[in-house]
């Protein structure tokens, strides 16, 4: 490794970004006016009055297919790394990976048992607890039009 | 002009510095994860570019366990706002308020 | 797909890897998946009692083949495996069997506390396990790489766990607290991480000994701001001043068995990476280090003590009370010597089941809804339920350091650990924060022998919060508590253990004396 030396613009730089951070929301503070305004509170932050009520609940049905993906692109990038070299690592990798995939294929399991991907207003078959009130359900038809009730 | 590597690790410095000061000053929760998302990020820079530095390959594997822990976390996170949205309005750190003392 | 060929070694050597040394996580996360496969197959949710039964014979399981391990670490000696990056020593099995005993305890009290609560499913049950796996590899861990993994095994479940209770806005809070706050100080850990790798050219924790024992660095600023952040990474997860924001909101937030279940749990998986990264790998740095530990050990102590005095609610006093234990075992790793990791693996040991039981207790007198945390509902507890007020009481003088428990000798060993490494003003703080901490739980203890009936209307009625969704009036029952069997249980198990090894020491010290003989 070479001089340590070399690293010292990462701290001049590291100073120099916390005092351009503090002095920037310093100054707005010092210098801007204040005309706190309901509007500015309002979604985008910055005083344009939305025209129309906007459907508040976006059906959790796409969070939770959303959720589902991140996990499967994992799995891919553990997988992509053996694919790439599997047969240096011979059977071992190959156990690995299947212990590996095994291993994400139950938590899918769980997942469709779960419910988590019925798509549709069906009742889901066993809900978690008790949750009085609100449900994914009520949730999607409320929303309407823009919720996922095809099929 | 060649670049060498301290000029990634100040990249890496300041983006850190940014999303440090963005969760500590940010008050909408998705705001704040998106700046955890960016420290994480810093550091994978800082991994890569040592790595590149040292000739090690270790660095880079280390960004894999981190790319890999940056998604659980967000599925997580994901899921808690999810939680608390249907049963609130908006996703602010400052509306969750009845835990003061 | 050039490039990755092109970076992998000609000659692959694929490490070595003793599955035997890795069975306690193996069997724990076997279980998990095992458990959400049972739970998944079954056409009906089953009883939780039939999930927590199947847990504790995990973590049994668990339990057996840690002490195995120990056994061959005894006869045979520590040694590393899957490239040096897991390292299986007396110390590390030493969590082993304690994270085994940590799970057992929490599955019984929190069978108890669903089963009240009318919760079903395994999630709480494979959520624990997980994270106890993560506890278990945080203590072998031999990289820092590993570490940081381990680190998020250990508190990604609990981000989940404290938002357990969907129905109550206040678990959902500290979910989100949780999760932010730990996931901002996993951040700066591992870009702690990264600089610690760009400065000495290694994640593994010997490597990174032995580079630092040989070469001498002129300028580490690299090495010591990366030391900096792993330091504030750590103290952020076992909780010390000025780190310590998260604890109260998210103990009082969590459903009460979690608070305990997350209290012992991450303090043991914490500490124990703490020690070794900076006891085992970092000794020769310590002039930078040791004043810094020093600072955060007072800081902690007195902030914890004084704070905790101010408290109305239990599960928040108990809080603040946790932070003070943190700062305790902070004062042995302050003393960077064998008999100061040994007073730390200790007092973790013995800390682990006061937490338990406590909260054990405060999830019973919180009764339907854990919502009862306030001081006024202890006042009296004696005469509704004489046993689970002698328990509490002993506990609660268990953690104010009272002979005749494990609580006395785990200040008693960190104090002189602390003499012993002539940090005379750090002990005296310490004896100066364990006598005000006294105060605050003896104030619980006396509230529940006080005979004074409380208000009658305060005590017949208190009002839900607003947007609890369930009732807005939860009737509170004034006559005897009854204490579901797991929960008690569970809590003679961690007075048991309390007060047994309290009047009969020897073999949980010369456990944990022969646990960390490595450090020199």
């Amino acid at each position: 490794m070479g001089s340590l030396d070399s690293y010292l613009p990462i701290f001049v730089l590291l100073v120099l970004g916390v005092l351009f951070a503090a002095l920037s929301i310093g100054v707005s503070r010092l210098l801007g006016p204040r005309r706190p305004h309901a509007a500015k509170g309002a979604p985008y932050e910055c005083g344009i009055v939305p025209t129309n009520e906007l459907p508040r609940r976006f059906p959790v049905r796409f969070y939770l297919i959303a959720m589902i993906f991140v996990i499967f692109d994992i799995e891919i990038i553990f997988l992509f790394p053996w694919a790439v070299i599997y047969d240096q690592l011979g059977r071992f990798g190959l156990v690995e990976v299947i212990v590996f995939a095994g291993a994400v294929f139950v938590s899918f399991i769980y997942l469709v048992a779960d419910g988590a991907l019925d798509w549709g207003p069906a009742r889901r078959a066993r809900s978690f607890g008790s949750e009085p009130g609100r449900t994914t359900e009520s949730a999607v038809r409320r929303v309407g039009a823009a919720g996922g009730r095809a099929e | 002009m060649t670049i060498d590597g301290s000029w990634y690790l100040a990249l890496a410095a300041v983006l850190f510095t940014i999303g440090a000061v963005g969760v500590l000053v940010r008050r909408n929760v998705l705001v704040m994860f998106m700046c955890i998302e960016l420290m994480l990020n810093a550091a994978n820079l800082t991994f890569v570019t040592f790595s590149r530095e040292l000739n090690d390959i270790g660095g880079q594997v280390a960004v894999f366990f981190v790319l890999v822990v940056a998604a659980a976390e967000v599925v997580v996170g994901l899921g808690i706002i999810v939680a608390i949205y249907r049963h609130r309005v908006g996703a602010t750190a400052d509306d969750p308020h009845e835990l003061r003392g | 797909m050039t490039p990755f060929a092109a970076l992998a070694p000609a000659g692959l050597a694929i490490p070595h890897i003793d599955y035997t040394a890795l069975l306690p996580e193996l069997i724990l996360l076997g279980g998990v998946l095992v458990l959400i496969g049972v739970s998944a197959m079954t056409p009906r949710r089953l009883p939780t009692g039939v999930y927590a039964t199947m847990t504790v014979a995990i973590a049994a399981a668990a339990l057996v083949a840690s002490l195995r391990l120990w056994r061959d670490v005894q006869n045979h000696g520590a040694f590393t495996t899957v490239a040096h990056s897991v390292d299986v020593d007396g110390f590390a099995v030493y969590f082993l069997v304690l994270v085994s005993c940590i799970l057992i305890v929490a599955a019984i009290i929190g069978s108890g506390y669903l089963r009240r609560e009318g919760i079903a499913g395994c999630e709480y049950y494979a959520l624990a396990l997980i994270s106890g796996s993560g506890a278990m590899l945080m203590a072998s861990a031999n990289d820092l790489i590993f570490i940081f993994l381990a680190l998020e095994v250990l508190s990604i479940p609990l981000y989940v766990m404290a938002g357990f209770d969907r129905r109550r806005p206040t678990s959902q809070e500290a979910a989100i607290k949780y999760f932010v706050l730990g996931a901002f100080s996993s951040a700066v850990f591992v870009y702690g991480i990264a600089l610690v790798y760009g400065a000495t050219g290694s994640t593994n924790l010997p490597e990174i000994g032995a580079f630092l024992a040989h070469n001498v660095i002129t300028a580490n600023g690299v090495l010591l701001a990366g030391i900096a952040l792993l330091i504030v990474g750590f103290s952020f997860k076992v909780a010390a001043v000025p780190f310590h924001m998260w604890t109260p909101d998210v103990y009082q937030g969590a459903p009460t068995p979690v608070t305990g279940f997350m209290a012992a749990l991450a303090k043991a998986g914490g500490f124990a990476a703490f020690l070794r990264v900076f006891v085992a790998t970092f000794p020769t740095l310590r002039g930078d280090w040791q004043p810094v530990i020093w600072a955060l050990a007072a800081l902690t102590l007195v902030g914890g003590a004084i704070v905790a005095l101010a408290q109305r609610d239990v599960k928040r006093m108990l809080a603040y009370s946790s932070i003070n234990h943190a700062g305790f075992v902070l004062i042995g790793l302050q003393a960077v010597t064998t008999k100061g990791v040994a007073a730390s693996a200790y007092y973790l040991f013995a800390y682990a089941f006061m937490v338990l039981g406590s909260f054990a207790v405060v999830g019973v007198v919180g009764a339907k809804g854990d919502r009862r945390h306030d001081l006024e509902a202890y006042r009296g507890l004696a005469a509704r339920n004489p046993v689970l007020a002698t328990v509490f009481s002993v506990l609660l003088l268990a953690q104010a350091g009272v002979p005749f428990t494990t609580g006395f000798f785990a200040k008693f060993y960190v104090i002189a650990a602390s003499v012993g490494a002539h940090s005379y003003a750090l002990a005296v703080v310490a004896m100066a924060s364990a006598a005000i901490a006294v105060f605050f739980y003896l104030r619980v203890v006396l509230l529940m022998y006080s005979t004074q009936p409380a208000d009658p209307g305060d005590e017949a009625t208190t009002p839900g919060p607003a947007g609890g969704g369930v009732a807005t009036l939860v009737r509170i029952p004034v006559g005897r508590l009854v204490v579901q069997p797991s929960i008690a249980l569970g809590l003679a198990v961690s007075v048991g253990v309390t007060v047994v090894f309290g009047v009969w020491p020897q073999p949980l010290i010369d456990f944990t004396r022969a646990a960390t003989f490595i450090f020199h």
